[in-house]
C-alpha cells in the first residue's frame, strides 16, 4: 500500500541510493515528476540543498514533496509493509514535533515579553494575570523539554531535540 | 503496534498539549503588547 507516511528521511535516502542517483539527479527527478502533474516546485539548486536535509531528518518535506517522492518511487513505496508505514508515520510525527519545539520561544524571551507587557498597563489583563501567563508558559516550556528528553530516552536517541529550560 | 510505540504516542500527545499551552500563553502576551489600549484612554463614545 502506498502511504504518505512512508516518506521518511531514511527511506528517502535508501530509495535514492537504490536507484544509484546522486542528489542533483534526485532533484531533477522530482522536478520532472512535478512538471508531469503541472505543479510548481523549488528550483533545482533549492532542491539540491533541501534533499540532504530531508534525508538526514533535520527537516521534513512538505506534503507536496512527499507526494512527489511517492510518485517517483511508486514501486518501492508500494512494497513497504503497513507496520513499516506506521513506524514511519511516527518518525514523521516526531520530526514535526522536533521542528515545532525548536521554534518555541526560550524562557528568556517569555520573560522579556512579560516585562514589556508589565511596562505598559492595560485594562484587558492585570499585572498579576500577565505574570501568571508568563509563568504558565515557562512551566509548560519546561514540560516540553522534559517530554522531549523522555521521548529521546524511549527512542534511544540523544538528538531528538532540545528546548532551553 | 508495540507497547513502546504506544508509550511514544502517549509522550507525543503530552508534548503536543504542552506546546499548545506555551503557544497560547505567548500569543496572549503578544496580543497584549499589540494592543495599544491604556487605562484611562478609553473611547468616551
Amino acid at each position: 500500500m502506498r502511504v504518505l507516511a512512508d516518506v521518511t528521511g531514511e527511506n528517502l535516502r535508501l530509495w535514492r541510493e537504490s536507484k544509484g542517483w546522486d542528489v542533483p539527479r534526485m532533484a531533477r527527478e522530482l522536478r520532472k515528476a512535478a512538471r508531469d502533474t503541472g505543479e510548481d516546485v523549488a528550483a533545482h539548486h533549492g532542491l539540491v540543498k533541501m534533499i540532504p536535509q530531508w534525508e538526514r531528518g533535520g527537516r521534513a518535506p512538505r506534503e507536496r514533496y512527499r507526494l512527489l517522492y511517492l510518485k517517483v518511487f511508486e514501486d518501492m513505496a508500494g512494497g513497504l509493509s503497513q507496520s513499516m508505514a506506521a513506524g514511519a508515520d511516527l518518525v514523521m510525527r516526531i520530526a514535526d514535533i522536533r521542528s515545532y519545539a525548536a521554534g518555541l520561544p526560550a524562557p528568556d524571551e517569555i520573560r522579556t515579553l512579560e516585562a514589556a507587557a508589565l511596562a505598559k498597563p492595560r485594562k484587558s489583563m492585570t499585572p498579576a494575570e500577565i505574570r501568571a501567563r508568563a509563568a504558565e508558559a515557562i512551566i509548560h516550556l519546561r514540560e516540553v523539554a522534559a517530554k522531549i528528553a523522555e521521548l529521546s530516552a524511549l527512542l534511544g536517541d540523544d538528538a531528538v531535540g532540545e528546548v532551553e529550560s | 503496534m508495540s507497547a513502546r510505540d504506544d508509550e511514544i504516542r502517549r509522550v507525543v500527545a503530552e508534548l503536543d498539549a504542552h506546546m499548545a499551552a506555551v503557544e497560547a500563553s505567548v500569543a496572549a502576551l503578544k496580543a497584549l503588547l499589540a494592543d495599544d489600549e491604556v487605562p484611562g484612554q478609553e473611547d468616551p463614545s
